[in-house]
């Protein structure tokens, strides 16, 4: 290659160094486009907040409100931000719920796709994890992300799992996880209560029951609905266990005020 | 800020049954609308039985959604169809499908959240909602500097599709609103 010379495309169908015009970020919805043309930076315009996940004996589960945010506007308050993905997955978004349903398109396909082998085999939690981990990452590396934080949640060969991937491609599993603002007032809160457990003399398991971390997981989202701006207090909660997927809500988180008559 | 039209039209029909509401960007909308419009009759050809609905509002999300980058346009997508009857659907900018109760879009709808929300029931009679249509949109008028003029409606059911306009006094509280 000669010295100036432009250098060759990152791959086939990918961005050019130094050729792609990158966005300034996130605008503010309404603030208009102006860029055009694929490989730009995108910002979100309806948007999700805080998903929690957390595996519990027998299971995981994972919550979400069902708000759809236009900025600061609490826009739309009956989304479904948890998706079945098939009896032993679900999956939670937050972030652009445009990609979310764009999303929801592929993973279905997928699903459709896979029943028709006929072959008895459905994708595991964890497979889909890794094929989510990749899409978001080529899609991040085409500097086109797909405006996502997503939570995977699944029981499969009598192992359960918990999984996340951002719009970046990052990814891992824990016993306890939250995306947005959760990751901030929730997981705390998920933590101590899975350390408490680990300390305590408990069978192996060391992980908390059903009930309890239904419990926790509205306590979370209580706090969120305190000090998240961004949330709302209509909520989902989808239980995965070895019978399959259990999805309950809308249900109304109660707020307690009391303090405000202290001030 | 100059006013280019004062009295637009809006209110777009796709389909025989089915129309969509403009907001936004008007070339951006009323391209899309041109695409869907030209889809659905092609469409409805080859099913030979009126579009559904839905599919007119997934054909919109599928343009506003690919080309989210490129276009400024928040469209409401409502009519009648014989399998699911009146229906609205929203593809706000972004490119999100929504089936809603009702819908608003635009920069004066900003001004009306809190009225509607104290203000719809489910289940109201057509004059009902016509009424609340017009209330709701004669108060964005009023405060959004964007929005004024005239008010549309197009009632559209199994019958076909009625439309009205509501100019000067006919407004709900007259030309100007509800008293300062």
């Amino acid at each position: 290659m000669e010295v100036g010379a432009a250098p060759p495309p990152f791959w086939a169908g990918g961005p050019a160094p130094g050729q792609t015009k990158l966005g300034s970020g996130p605008g503010k919805p309404g603030s208009g486009p102006v860029r055009g043309g694929s490989g730009c930076g995108r910002s979100p315009m309806v948007t999700g907040t805080s998903v929690l996940g957390l595996k519990f004996r027998g299971g995981v589960m994972l919550a979400a409100d069902t708000v759809g945010s236009y900025g600061s506007l609490a826009r739309f308050r009956g989304v479904s931000r948890l998706l079945k993905v098939n009896d032993s997955t679900v999956l939670g978004a937050s972030g652009d719920l445009a990609d979310f349903q764009h999303l929801r398109q592929l993973l279905e396909q997928m699903v459709i796709d896979e029943e028709l082998l006929g072959d008895g085999h459905s994708y595991s939690p964890r497979a889909l994890h890794s094929w989510l981990t990749r899409v978001l990452y080529s899609r991040r590396s085409k500097i086109n992300p797909l405006w996502n934080t997503v939570l995977i949640a699944g029981v499969y060969g009598g192992h359960s799992f918990l999984g996340y991937v951002d719009m970046l491609g990052v990814a891992y599993e824990a016993p306890s996880l939250a995306t947005g603002f959760g990751a901030y007032l929730a997981q705390p809160l998920l933590r101590a209560a899975l350390e408490r457990d680990r300390d305590r003399d408990r069978d192996q398991d060391q992980l908390p029951t059903r009930e309890e971390a239904r419990e926790l997981l509205e306590r979370c989202l209580r706090v969120l609905y305190y000090r998240d701006a961004r949330s709302f207090n209509r909520y989902e909660v989808a239980v995965v266990t070895e019978k399959g997927v259990e999805l309950e809500g809308p249900l109304t988180l109660e707020a307690n005020w009391d303090i405000a008559h202290a001030v | 800020a100059y006013i280019a039209n004062r009295v637009t039209d809006k209110l777009t029909p796709v389909h025989d049954r089915i129309f969509c509401c403009r907001s936004g960007s008007a070339a951006d909308t009323q391209a899309v609308a041109d695409a869907v419009a030209y889809q659905l009759a092609f469409h409805s050809v080859e099913l030979e039985e009126p579009p559904r609905v839905r599919t007119a509002a997934r054909l919109f999300q599928q343009s506003c959604y690919r080309y989210r980058e490129e276009l400024s346009a928040g469209i409401i997508v409502a009519g009648w169809d014989p399998r699911r009857g009146g229906q609205v659907y929203v593809v706000p900018m972004g490119g999100l499908l929504l089936r809603q109760p009702f819908a608003v879009g635009g920069s004066g709808s900003s001004y009306i959240y809190g009225f509607l929300d104290a203000t719809f029931q489910p289940g109201m009679s057509r004059s009902q909602c016509q009424e609340f249509v017009a209330r709701a949109l004669a108060l964005a008028m009023v405060r959004d500097g964007s929005s004024g003029g005239v008010i549309r409606l197009a009632a559209i059911t199994e019958e076909g599709v009625e439309r009205t306009v509501l100019a000067g006094s006919d407004l709900p509280w007259g030309d100007g609103g509800p008293p300062a």
